[in-house]
């Protein structure tokens, strides 16, 4: 069978038909073949919603904004949108706009309400939810910042009321303390000022000494480096003498606190009061014998001669 | 020197009168119409799909280079590609093609006919030739343009997509679901009505070169030039007054 011309223009016609139909509901969120359902909400804000965008349920895409519009009697945007016939859409379902505007990610967010209510009609209206946006937040809880932000703003003023006429008082602590810290810094800078030769020849010494020491460090390293190591076994050295002393000191310490607790001979001279009483007495006796031969020596030196020159 | 363009209007204007006053003689060119149906819209097809499949991969692979940061996802490519495809390269492409291949052709056929004597012999058999020849060319276009469109949207879109998803700019699904995120409802529309102007305009432009040739075979050749020059002009005038006024 010959094709004629005009049944290929007919099928052309038909084929970009369909094609055109099917494309432009597909990329509106429609269903390709079933049929839809139109709702309609309304919003103080619609926050950057435009149509086209998509209606999300449980983040799932199930249909598209069809139109925003301002609405001339109530001054809210109303917006109209349709989902899938398959999402049953009852009273106490809420619709939110949520996304970012700036990015122009903006989208209605459907939540339904409980299965068991009845089904909102076509083209019926869905509540509002609240704007759970960062700038809806800060726009509700406004006021009551404002009012904080007023009060802090209140004790700020006070505050600098009086350190005002702390300040334009001359005999006010804060007003002395400023003239002599600035008097003082007056003549810090004057002292900077005149001495300022003598602080740059202190750097400049400062300087070609650590200069010198550098270039030393740099000629010598390999001496340094030996004498770093002879420090180095000195110290060792010294650490074992330390520790032999320590172990010395223990020695030490047994041995005083034997002496202390009145052991051995030491102990017991150290401990026993005894002893010091016997002495103690006997340099009396011995004091008195003294006193005894001060007064009369003769009595002791009879016997000897040369005491009788006296 | 200056009234040329104004009077080359009124003409154009004329024809155009005389040509709408022959549509109701279905008869007349009834006939010719399918003919010129296959020849502007159906023989088109291959070169207005390699064209717009190409016009598709490309602007998807350039916006992908274009689109260097890390912030913006790679689905907005799909919602760049497609709105460009459906609003302006869509209808855009495929026009400038139609003005080559059939606005030169139907400016050389009447321009022939023209130098032939060929319509005066029309005329001479009583028939009008104006609806006998114009009529169904300008028709056929304006019929045919928004099918070569849909075609072209079509293709372009698809080419783009797989552009992106085999060159690893970005999945068909993220490509897809970036289009549906920013798709007008309107965009379409406007390419279906951009594409009937510019389906009118390269065809009457071109019937108006060709029925109003002179001057033998050169002037045949001037007038094919002409008519594929002025198209192309026109279109692009007339894509801008619509942007401008419907968008």
């Amino acid at each position: 069978m010959k094709i004629s011309n005009e049944l290929k223009v007919g099928l052309t016609i038909i084929g970009a038909t369909v094609i055109f139909i099917l494309g432009v509901r597909y990329f509106e969120d429609l269903p390709l073949f079933a049929t839809t359902y139109e709702l309609k909400a309304e919003f103080e804000d619609a926050g950057g919603l435009i149509p086209g965008n998509l209606v999300r349920v449980s983040g799932v895409s199930v249909g598209s904004v069809n139109s925003v519009v301002i609405s001339q009697e109530t001054g809210k945007v109303e917006i109209g949108f349709h989902v899938d016939r398959n999402i049953i859409v009852t009273e106490g379902s809420y619709a939110i706009v949520t996304g970012i505007d700036a990015l122009g990610a903006v989208r209605l967010d459907l939540f339904l309400g409980s299965p068991s209510a009845p089904q909102i009609p076509e083209g019926g209206l869905v509540d509002p939810g609240k704007g759970s946006d960062l700038l809806g937040d800060l726009s509700a809880s406004a006021p009551e910042m404002f009012d904080k932000v007023s009060g802090v703003l209140d004790g700020l003023d006070s505050v600098l009321a009086e350190a005002g006429t702390m300040l334009s008082q001359p005999e006010s602590d804060l007003r002395r303390t400023m003239s002599s810290m600035e008097s003082a810094v007056a003549e810090l800078d004057a002292l900077l000022a005149s001495e300022r030769g003598r602080v740059d020849s202190i750097m400049s010494n400062v300087e070609s000494v650590t200069g010198s020491l550098d270039s030393a460090m740099g000629k010598d390293g390999e001496k340094v480096s030996q004498v770093m190591n002879h420090l180095g076994t000195t110290l060792t050295t010294l650490d074992a003498e330390l520790a032999r002393l320590s172990s010395v000191s223990d020695n030490l310490n047994v041995l005083l606190q034997k002496l202390n607790e009145g052991q051995g001979t030491l102990g017991l001279l150290i401990n026993d009061p005894t002893m010091y009483h016997k002495m103690d007495s006997t340099l009396d006796s011995i004091n008195s014998l003294l006193a005894d031969f001060e007064s009369d020596p003769a009595k002791y030196l009879g016997e000897m001669k040369l005491v009788d020159l006296f | 020197m200056i009234l040329n363009p104004i009077r080359a209007l009124g003409k154009y204007s004329q024809l155009l009168y005389h040509a709408f006053g022959a549509l109701p003689e279905f008869g007349t060119y009834r006939v010719n119409l399918w003919q010129q149906m296959m020849r502007i819209g159906i023989d088109s097809l291959p070169i207005v799909m390699l064209a717009a499949a190409f016009s598709g991969a490309v602007t998807t692979v350039q916006t992908a280079y274009q689109l260097v940061s890390p912030l913006i996802p790679r689905s907005i490519i799909g919602s760049i590609v497609v709105p460009s495809m459906i609003l302006e390269l869509g209808a855009v492409v495929t026009g400038f093609i139609l003005a080559g291949r059939v606005g030169a052709r139907i400016a050389a056929e009447l321009g022939t006919m023209r130098v032939t004597e060929q319509i005066d012999a029309l005329e001479a058999m009583g028939l009008n030739s104006i609806g006998y020849l114009i009529v169904p060319r300008v028709l056929a276009g304006i019929v045919m343009f928004p099918v070569l469109y849909v075609a072209a949207s079509f293709v372009g879109i698809g080419g783009g997509m797989l552009v992106g998803h085999f060159g690893g700019f970005v999945p068909i699904g993220e490509f897809l679901e970036g289009a549906r995120e920013f798709f007008q409802p309107f965009d379409p529309v406007f390419g279906l009505i951009k594409s009937l102007v510019f389906g009118f305009t390269i065809t009457s432009i071109s019937c108006f070169k060709g029925y109003n040739t002179s001057g033998g075979a050169e002037g045949v050749g001037r007038s094919t030039t002409q008519a594929a020059v002025a198209s192309c002009v026109f279109l692009l005038l007339a894509d801008l007054v619509l942007a401008a006024t419907l968008l």
